[in-house]
């Protein structure tokens, strides 16, 4: 049996069940790809273990604007909902209603100062960038925006930082066992002249 | 190796020691290799270098080694004994549970104290409203155990022009120059400073049965998967067991040392990893728990015999706890660095050590440069980025990938003033995951500790810039709100009255127990408190083994 497609096409057909297929436009392409590369990697139907589709689009809207995909990977390409959804799923199981009363307070918002668009990815980015600025005090902001950090930087075996993404982004060449000297531009001076390891 | 010892609890070991830290895993080693017997109650558990992970979420952030954050230790904070402490969400008071204790995730950074720290207070006279005081002992009396240090725990380094007096040269060559510490060289050298070897309790090579260091870049924090960190898990810990004489009891959470009718240490009270209590008898007992945990401990533990807590007719068992203040001033530089590779620091500044009276306070401090912020991604985002970007979006994604293999901070570490009002104290309400009244840290820098910080601070940013930063910032000074360096809370002295131990760290009230680690320190150094507390511990050794084999115990 071809398993990553069976998986793909459960994806979709859950997805589909659970919001219609406005809410498969609502998701941008890149969370789509995302959603089906992570189900094909778990061989599982539902990509998410705690996180509803609308809060997993709303989590990973948020995301996308404090880390965004420019001519380089941004939190999307990164994978941090999948962070998110693990994390509120295990170690931050705690914090899960917190987090849901918190975007639920972020859509209220939304609501009121954009009446029409009931989801923050249905604004241009501009707007979307504009709406966050006004929710930078608000608790659950620094929630989201530590847990985008954690998803992006932490370990690929939490759910985020796809394939190292966030560590190549930034030059981190991540969790190697041992490094050789010289380590930069200016110790490459000395060694250089010194034969390393003086 | 032999099957490990392993003692009855109702059996009365010679030595029950308390914490298998700096301190208690040199005692436990020293005393067992000396034929005594030996049991070591660890609060956390027995982890292996293999156990070592490069995890920044589990270890940085949810606090692994600390055995959890806030939640499970409810300690509490605040900056005057008028106020009701609360408790924030790191716990103020940070050191690793797991056998080798800090030790095993410190940065190992290790300077010497010098003569002057001994004798200052006789050097520049009284500070009124402190408890500034010389040690009971000098320099001098403690050099050959900084040299047992250098050779049994092994420690890297070069002379600098400030140093102490050594009786032996360093066991191995200093860690080879990072790019921090080639800058922090070019800077020294255009403002007239001195830019010496960073000493490091790391192995630049073979040394003793271990292996050197591979330059992972996980030092500070982590633990050393190498076992080439100089921890007491590494160097001491194999020792103690392989002797025959000492078992180390992990998962054991102490709760009280019991006296008997004659005021003796008789036993150590502790939960088992089921949460049992079982009572450790010992015909002696060594306090090692660091210099807040032993405080708790001792006033936990107090009796009808002791109302004010163990070895405490002084009222000095918690006061005076010391952090030594910091400054950090960073640089964003033209060229990849790639700090993050390799031991933290490489080059250091001693000019500023001594108290200069020509500053108007009293304080001395030393300097570094090291990645810091830099040194893993996580780290950086919460604490290292530019001010003068935005927290988010385009610019702060773009400025952290600019930035985050050019950066580097210089850090400066002061001393700290001995004070009756910053002390550990036990929290009336809150607890900790196993029911013991919770630490309590009252703390407030004297203003001297924060001018001092604030000096170096401009210095570390006139070396930043010296150095042909870009770009660079400072922290800024705040007041200390609880720290990793935990000194003070149990000094040592002649004085009965004024200090918890005797310069042999015998307690003064309590004849057959001795309390070993940073709480026994009567002045704070300069900011890297490790090598001497290990000395302390080789000479305290000494001194028990002695007192020991004559029946003085």
């Amino acid at each position: 049996m071809d398993q990553k497609n069976l998986s793909r096409r459960r994806f979709l057909q859950s997805s589909g069940s659970l919001a219609g297929t406005a809410y498969l436009r609502l998701l941008g392409p890149a969370v789509i790809a995302i959603a089906e590369s992570a189900c094909t990697a778990k061989h599982t139907a539902s990509p998410f273990k705690v996180l509803g589709a609308d809060e997993a689009n709303d989590f990973a809207a948020i995301a996308a604007r404090l880390i965004p995909t420019t001519d380089t990977p941004g939190a999307t390409e990164a994978g941090v909902i999948y962070f998110f959804d693990s994390a509120f799923a295990a170690e931050m199981s705690g914090q899960l209603e917190a987090a849901r009363t918190g975007l639920a307070a972020f859509n209220a918002a939304l609501d009121e100062s954009h009446p029409d668009a009931r989801r923050l990815s249905n604004l241009s980015e501009d707007d979307q960038d504009a709406f966050l600025k006004t929710q930078e005090s608000e608790q659950f902001f620094g929630l989201a925006w530590a847990m985008t950090i954690f998803g992006f930087f932490s370990m690929s075996k939490y759910g985020g930082n796809k394939d190292n993404i966030g560590w190549d982004l930034i030059g981190f060449e991540g969790d190697h066992g041992a490094w050789q000297y010289p380590f930069g531009y200016y110790d490459a001076q000395v060694h250089g002249e010194a034969n390393h390891g003086e | 190796m032999a099957n490990k010892i392993r003692f009855e609890t109702r059996e009365e070991v010679d030595f029950a020691i308390i914490g298998s830290g700096s301190a208690g895993g040199i005692l436990a080693k020293e005393l067992s290799t000396a034929g005594f017997s030996v049991v070591v109650l660890e609060q956390g558990p027995y982890r292996k270098a293999g156990d070592f992970t490069h995890d920044e979420l589990s270890v940085l952030v949810r606090g692994e080694l600390h055995g959890g954050e806030s939640e499970v230790h409810g300690q509490t904070f605040r900056d005057d004994e008028s106020k009701t402490a609360v408790r924030p969400m790191r716990s103020p008071i940070r050191y690793a549970r797991t056998v080798g204790g800090s030790s095993v995730h410190f940065t190992a950074n290790f300077w010497r104290l010098r003569p002057i720290d001994f004798k200052e207070r006789s050097l520049l006279g009284p500070i009124s409203g402190t408890n500034f005081a010389d040690w009971p002992i000098t320099y001098e009396e403690l050099e050959p155990y900084y040299t047992k240090v250098d050779w049994e725990i092994g420690v890297s380094g070069a002379p600098g022009p400030f140093d102490a007096p050594r009786s032996k040269p360093f066991p191995m060559p200093p860690m080879p120059i990072k790019s921090s510490g080639v800058l922090l060289e070019r800077g020294a050298e255009k403002l007239g400073l001195h830019a010496q070897h960073e000493p490091h309790a790391i192995l630049s090579q073979p040394h003793n049965g271990r292996a050197g260091c591979i330059s992972c870049g996980y030092c500070m924090f982590y633990g050393c998967e190498a076992g080439a960190k100089s921890s007491t898990l590494a160097a001491m810990i194999p020792l103690a067991e392989a002797s025959g004489n000492c078992e180390i009891r992990p998962d054991s959470t102490v709760i009280r040392i019991d006296t008997d009718a004659n005021g003796r240490a008789s036993q150590v009270v502790y939960l088992d990893p089921n949460g049992v209590e079982q009572a450790q008898k010992a015909k002696a007992v060594v306090l090692s728990a660091n210099g807040a945990e032993s405080a708790r401990l001792l006033l936990m533990s107090a009796s009808a015999q002791h109302p004010d807590g163990l070895a405490n007719s002084s009222g000095f068992v918690g006061r005076n706890l010391m952090h030594n203040a910091h400054a950090v001033a960073t640089g964003v530089f033209e060229q990849s660095l790639n700090d993050y590779k390799g031991v933290q620091v490489s080059r250091i500044i001693h000019d500023f050590y001594e108290t200069d009276e020509q500053r108007g306070f009293y304080g001395g401090g030393g300097i570094d440069a090291r990645p810091l912020f830099s040194a893993t991604p996580i780290f950086h985002t919460m604490a290292g980025l530019d001010p003068d970007v935005p927290r988010w979006g385009k610019e702060f994604k773009d400025s952290m990938v600019h930035n985050f293999t050019r950066q580097m901070s210089v850090v400066g570490s002061t001393t700290s003033l001995a004070l009756d009002r910053n002390n550990i104290t036990l929290d009336p309400e809150s607890k900790d995951a196993w029911g013991r009244p919770a630490i309590r840290e009252t703390y407030r820098d004297h203003p001297d500790d924060l001018a001092m910080a604030s000096f170096l601070e401009d210095r570390a940013m006139e070396l930043v810039d010296a150095a042909g930063a870009v770009k660079s910032w400072r922290l800024g000074i705040h007041p200390t709100t609880g720290g990793e360096h935990l000194l003070g809370t149990c000094r040592m002295g002649d004085d009965p009255a004024t200090s918890v131990v005797d310069s042999t760290h015998r307690s003064h009230d309590v004849p057959n127990l001795f309390i070993c680690d940073g709480g026994s320190m009567v002045t704070s150094g300069r900011g890297q408190p490790t090598m001497t507390i290990m000395a302390l511990a080789f000479r305290a050794a000494d001194h028990i083994k002695a007192a020991a084999s004559t029946s003085n115990i």
